[in-house]
């Protein structure tokens, strides 16, 4: 069986893995729920491809008001940042995820009341 | 299947918020009652292998790709659907906050398809699937599909809601692209799991991969 500080630096070695070939190799359509807003706003058939230019938020009614520029936006630090910025901005967002992880399950075990 | 702030209006999205918090108390209140000292670094391991996975859109065809949402592999590997609600919350909240992916306003609604329904069907879907079958990797992959599947069917219901997508249209799309996306939950679920249980059996709720059932 392995170690648990092998278990855990192997698995973070593979999430990192995974998000650094995903800025290369990732597929740039649109995801089901974007290409189901394409569907029914008439953009694209059910089989068809995507068109270029087509924008999900633009082909549907967009009852919801609320607009946030989050920091950075799809998993990027800007056009100009490019491939570079793309690999900080998912690097940053593992170690983010594993740190919260961690912190936030070991945090509330630790309100526990002791028996 | 990440829904953006635009597609719900705010007395919709308020109302999903208030249910997904049940479900996170709940979850919560099982990181704290039931999760041991020894399965913190899988849930660290998790949130970040989760993370990186969904930033791995891959194609499915007919114009549209997908990535494994994650939460039947949460709700099985701990062997408790509150499990994936806790860790898709912390997800969804540096997706949402950070990342820009998936609304603030709409995460509610987010926290219950992907962490509540995927959650629930998967583990649920798992342990009986398992009784059935005897075998770990089947089960898991079976439900793990079925987790996306009515997880997408849900969406489409809530975007109908929304006035965003009609509703007969919605489903059959949200349907068809997520049975292909479905396929990626299934396979990556059954591997992941494999992985856990060729390296560290110990910190898999159900440890038997052939006979017997999850206790």
């Amino acid at each position: 069986m392995m170690e648990t500080k092998q278990f855990i630096i192997i698995g973070l070695i593979l999430a990192l893995l995974v998000g650094i070939v995903a800025v290369f190799a990732a597929s740039g359509d649109p995801d089901g729920l974007e290409s189901t807003a394409l569907v029914v706003g008439g953009e694209k058939t059910l089989t068809s491809v995507t068109p270029e230019d087509a924008d999900a938020e633009e082909a549907v009614p967009s009852p919801g008001l609320f607009t946030y520029e989050s920091p950075l936006p799809d998993y990027s630090m800007g056009e100009e940042a490019g491939t570079g910025g793309a690999l900080v901005a998912i690097v940053l967002g593992i170690i983010i995820m594993f740190g919260l992880g961690w912190g936030a399950s070991a945090a509330i075990r630790a309100m526990r009341e002791p028996k | 299947m990440h829904i953006p702030d635009a597609f719900i209006p705010l007395p919709q999205a308020v109302i999903y918020w208030i249910i997904a918090l049940i479900f996170v108390a709940l979850a919560l209140r099982w990181a704290k009652n039931e999760l041991s000292e020894d399965r913190i670094p899988l849930v660290a391991v998790l949130a970040a292998g989760i993370f990186a996975i969904q930033a791995f859109n891959l194609p499915v065809g007919m114009g549209t790709s997908g990535h494994l949402v994650g939460g039947a592999l949460v709700a099985i590997v701990f062997g408790s659907p509150f499990a994936a609600v806790f860790i898709l919350t912390l997800v969804l909240i540096v997706q949402g906050l950070i990342f820009g992916d998936g609304g603030l306003t709409t995460m509610g609604a987010n926290i219950i398809n992907m962490g509540v329904v995927g959650g629930f069907v998967g583990y649920y879907g798992y342990t009986g699937l398992k009784g059935i079958t005897k075998n770990t990797y089947i089960s898991a992959a079976v439900a793990a599909w079925c987790a996306c599947f009515l997880a997408a069917l849900l969406c489409a219901v809530e975007m109908a809601v929304a006035g965003t997508f009609p509703l007969v249209p919605g489903l059959v799309a949200m349907g068809v692209y997520h049975a292909a996306i479905g396929i990626i939950e299934g396979i990556i679920t059954a591997l992941v799991i494999y992985l856990i249980h060729h390296s560290r059996p110990d910190l898999l709720a159900d440890s038997t991969e052939g006979g017997g059932v999850a206790t």
